[in-house]
Parts: structure tokens; sequence; C-alpha cells
């Protein structure tokens, strides 16, 4: 081979990474972050769904209508509200389920498939069974209710349980989650610390505080990461359950997005309310790589 | 010491048996519905144990419900969108793994972005576009969409499997000028094949359960998958509701099936990136 082609083959060398990757970027370029892009535009726009490429540039219109806006306000509220509680309830339980399945016990692995339908089963599918058993005259919760002389609830369409009981099916869906990546975790605790501690009279509590907690952290935190992403981002189960309702006492910004969108017809609207989703998520996105880069600085010491 | 030690074990035991009431009721209660007689559901009152003897008047009412072409249409979305992420994704993951190249930290953030980013965010944009190219109302305007979302999660679990490949067992490939490209299809994405069906599972089943594009961009009814297909079900006076919780539970089957296939998996996944909301 002569010296030029070698040359020549290195030059190539350099953009052959650039054959892999560039198929995979540009298709998210175009299909994710110029549609981000241009919702972020759209928010400065008066667009209507009547003709959604020629909207009107109107600066901060959208913006201050928004924050005049008493329902932007509560859909703030209910999104935060949601997310927290969603992430404390589910994060517990799922943490309680993996330690009490952590050790073995007979039946261990048919239990362990049993706590996961929450997670496998599709949301809609979890949203329909759930409605149904939600229902206020057939349905099991209220039969049971009525049985113990409790009377029946409006489980979805009264403002005081709606954001309960949509709250209880998320962490129907997300502890099992939760559940799965602890128990992980926990494999990797060395068991003859356990043993050590045990040998040294350490009651269960402080061992899980001493030996465990300290293994399962970034597990625990990685899920909560991902389940506050989730709960920003969750649409589904909402909308099918109450569809934001009543009086907006679960209208999350996702939702209202939705409804803002393609029941108002305000594209330009709605835009506004996904840029303040972005800064939320932007918000939880920046406070995860800070969590990470501390994690990765106390790994390396 | 004993009586207690016998007393936390009966709490454990008894924990474990309310969380799996707990979590396992919901799924019985949608099999039962469905085999409990609309007459039993909204008038005398259902019947809590499965009733296998109205199999047959679950099947002739799943006739009146469209779910086989329902399903079908789910079929050809998830199955498009595995194809093209996992074709994407390999792509991505080879080049993350392998080469060192400018705007790798870029590439690596845009990748974190899109798990973090809600989809409705580019709900309004994509469908200005979709009209625009008329992919509004197709399938295929509905994998493009999903795929955004999926190809990154293939991406990460792709990576973690290629950094596992040893570089010596593509090296002498790449001395006697082997193609990169079937240095990746021939060497490597053979030597990870668990993994590559653990992506494809979750981006299947990501395109399966996808609800929020699928009911804005489809129109027609003939095109809606199940997920679309079940929940128009919702809010409607009297639903007949033991057909439509036998097609859901028709639905989620195959889904509870594959994820508790591959949860170790997924797991094992999740230090890269977000996997199935």
């Amino acid at each position: 081979m002569s010296a030029s082609g070698l040359k020549s083959r290195n030059g190539m060398a350099r953009f052959v990474p650039y054959a892999f990757i560039l198929p995979p970027m540009i298709y998210l370029m175009v299909f994710m972050f110029w549609p981000l892009a241009r919702q972020m535009y759209m928010s400065f726009t008066n667009t209507r769904i009547i003709n959604p490429n020629r909207g009107r540039f109107i600066g901060l219109g959208n913006f201050e209508r928004l924050f005049e806006d008493p329902a932007f306000y509560l859909s703030l509220k209910v999104t935060l509200v949601y997310t927290v509680l969603t992430v404390i309830i589910g994060v517990t339980l799922g943490l309680i389920a993996a330690l009490a399945i952590d050790r073995p016990f007979k039946g261990r692995s048919v239990v362990r498939a049993i706590l996961l339908f929450g997670w496998a089963v599709p949301g809609v599918a979890a949203s329909l069974i759930w409605l149904w058993m939600f229902n206020e005259r057939s349905g099991i919760l209220n039969r049971v209710a009525e049985l113990i002389g409790l009377g029946r609830f409006s489980w979805l369409t009264s403002t005081d349980y709606a954001l309960g009981s949509v709250l209880a099916v998320t962490v129907w869906q997300v502890a099992p989650f939760v559940m799965l990546v602890v128990l992980a975790a926990l494999q990797s605790v060395p068991e003859e610390v356990r043993e050590a501690a045990k040998i040294d009279g350490a009651d269960p509590i402080s061992t899980f505080r001493a030996v465990t907690l300290p293994h399962i952290r970034p597990a625990v935190q990685l899920a909560a990461l991902l389940v506050t992403v989730w709960s920003i981002r969750r649409f589904d189960v909402i909308y099918l359950l109450t569809g934001g309702g009543p009086l907006g006492s679960t209208s999350t910004l996702v939702v209202k997005l939705r409804q803002t969108a393609f029941e108002g017809h305000e594209l330009g609207m709605a835009s506004a309310y996904g840029a303040v989703g972005l800064v939320l998520a932007l918000l939880v996105a920046a406070i995860h790589y800070v969590a990470e880069q501390r994690r990765m600085k106390r790994m390396s010491r | 010491m004993a009586p207690r030690k016998l007393l936390i074990k009966a709490l454990r035991y008894l924990l474990i048996g309310v969380l799996v009431i707990v979590a396992g009721f919901p799924v019985y209660w949608m099999a039962t519905t469905a085999l409990n007689l609309n007459s039993q559901l909204y008038g005398t009152g259902q019947i809590a144990w499965p009733q296998l003897q109205n199999f047959p008047d679950l099947v002739s009412e799943l006739g009146n419900v469209p779910i086989g072409l329902w399903l079908f249409n789910t079929l050809l979305i998830a199955a498009g969108g595995t194809i093209l992420s996992l074709t994407l994704g390999s792509l991505a993951g080879y080049a993350l793994s392998r080469f060192k190249f400018h705007g790798k930290g870029m590439v690596g953030f845009f990748l974190f972005m899109t798990q973090v980013v809600p989809e409705a965010l580019i709900l309004v944009p994509l469908y200005a576009m979709f009209i625009t190219f008329g992919l509004l109302n197709s399938l295929w305007g509905l994998i493009l969409a999903n795929v955004g979302f999926s190809l990154p999660v293939a991406c990460f679990v792709l990576k973690g499997a290629m950094d596992a490949v040893p570089y010596e067992i593509e090296e002498s490939a790449i001395i006697d000028n082997c193609p990169r490209f079937s240095v990746l299809t021939m060497i490597i994405l053979p030597l990870i094949m668990p993994s590559i069906a653990a992506a494809a599972v979750v981006s299947f089943f990501a395109g399966w359960n996808e609800f929020l594009f699928a009911s804005t961009f489809l129109m027609d009814r003939n095109l809606w998958p199940a997920s679309v297909g079940l929940a128009s079900f919702v809010g409607q006076y009297e639903t007949p509701m033991s057909a439509v919780l036998g097609a859901a539970l028709v639905f989620s089957l195959p889904a509870i099936v594959f994820f508790l296939l591959i949860q170790r998996k997924i797991v094992a996944g999740l230090t890269t990136g977000a996997v199935k909301g």
C-alpha cells in the first residue's frame, strides 16, 4: 500500500465516529430538539390550532396572561404537590417492600412477581381497572366502605379526594419500580458485614442505618430522581382518571398543556405552559447533575 | 430473645401479605371483573371470585370491541419503533462506547435531556410539523415521535453492553481493514444479544403502552392502537365493563410477561439512563 493511500485512510478515520453518531443525532435534532426549540418560540406567538404553522409574534403576551391566571398557579401547585408526594410515598413504600422481601423465604419469586404488577401493567389498562374500582355506585372500594359503615366516597369527583386517589394509583405504579432498583442494590451489601453487625448485638434498625443504608443510598437517590421526572411527565393516568378535574384539583402542567392546546385550541398559550414545564424539568436535571458530581467526588476520595 | 425474633418474623410475613394484596389485587380484580356479566356488575352485584363458566360470554362480548384491530395497530407501532430505535441506538451506542470524538460530551448531554423532557413539551410543535409533512393521522408519524424517546434508552442499554466487550475481540478485524460498520454488525452485536433483547423489549413496550402521542396524532378510529381504543370507553355511560377490562387484560398480559422476564436487565441498564415510566 502506498504512503499516500495510508494517509488518506487515516484522514478518513477521523470521520468514522461521525458516520455512527450523526444518524441518531440528526434524528434527535429533527424529532426532539427542533420541536423543543420551536415550542419555546411558539410560546411567544398567538398560534391557534386552525393554522398551527402561522402564529403572530406577541412577545410576552402569553406569559402575562399566564401569570395573571389563578388556574396556572393551581396547576403549578398541583404538579409540585403531586410530584413531591409521589416521590416521598413511592420511594418509602418501595424501600419497605424491598427490605421485606430481600431475605430468602418460600415463594419469594412469586411474591416478587406479584409486587411488580403495578409497574408492568400499561398505564391505560391501570387507569381502566382503577376507574372501575373507584366507581361510585358499583366499585369495590365503595362497596367495602359501605359494608364497614363509612358510606360512599366520591373518589374521583370530589376536590377532597381526587388528588389522593390519583396519587394512590401512581404509587401503585412507581413503588414496585423503586423496589426493583433497591433490591438490586441490596445484593451489593456484603453478607459478612451484616453478620458481623448481628454478632456484635446490633438491633435490626441500627444495622440498617449503619450497614445497609450507605450501600443502597445511591440507588435510592437514582430511583427518586426517576420517579420525580416521571411524575412531571405523567399524563395517561391523570387524564383518564380525572381529566384534571374536579375544578382543576388534579390538573398538572402536562394535562393543562394538552387541554389548552387541543380542547382550548390555543397552541401559543399551551406552549407557554410547556415553557414552564421545561424550566421545571431542567431544574430537576440540574439538581441531579450536581448531586451526581458530588457523589463522584465522594467515591473518588 | 426467641419470642421477640418470632414476633419480628410474624410481622414481616404480615407486611409481605399486605403488600401482595395491595399490589396484586387490581390485576386480580381486572380478571374477575372481565368474568362477571354486565347484569352482575351494574345490578345484582359483582362476584369476587373468578366465574370461569362466564368465559364464553366474555369471548362473545369481546366481539363487540375491535380489540383485534387495535392490537394489530399497537403491534405495528411497537414493532416499527423497536426496529428504528435499535438501529439508531446501536449506532449511537457503538460510537459512544468505542470512539473519542469532538462533541461527545454534548451527545451525552442531549441523550440525558431526552429522559428529563416531558413528551407533552413537543406535542404541539410535532403536531404542527406533522401537518406540514402529511404525517398527522398516520402510524409512521406516531412511530417517528415515539422513537425520539426510546432511542436514547436503547442506546444506553446497548452502550453498557458494548463497554463490557473487550476491545481485543474486534482489534484483529480492524487491523485487517474490516469496515467498522461490519465490525459492529458481525462481531459486536452477536456478542450482546441478551442486551439487544432487553433493549428491544423496552422499546417495544414503550410503543405498546404509549398514549399521549397516539391519542393526539391519530384521528382515524381504524388506526387507533389499543391504548387509545380502550381509553375511548372512559366517560361513557354504562360502559360494557367486563368486555373493556377483558380487552385491557389481553392488552396488559404481554407487557406483564415481558417486563417480569427482563426485570433484572432493566435495572442493570438503569445506571446510565431512565427506562420505563
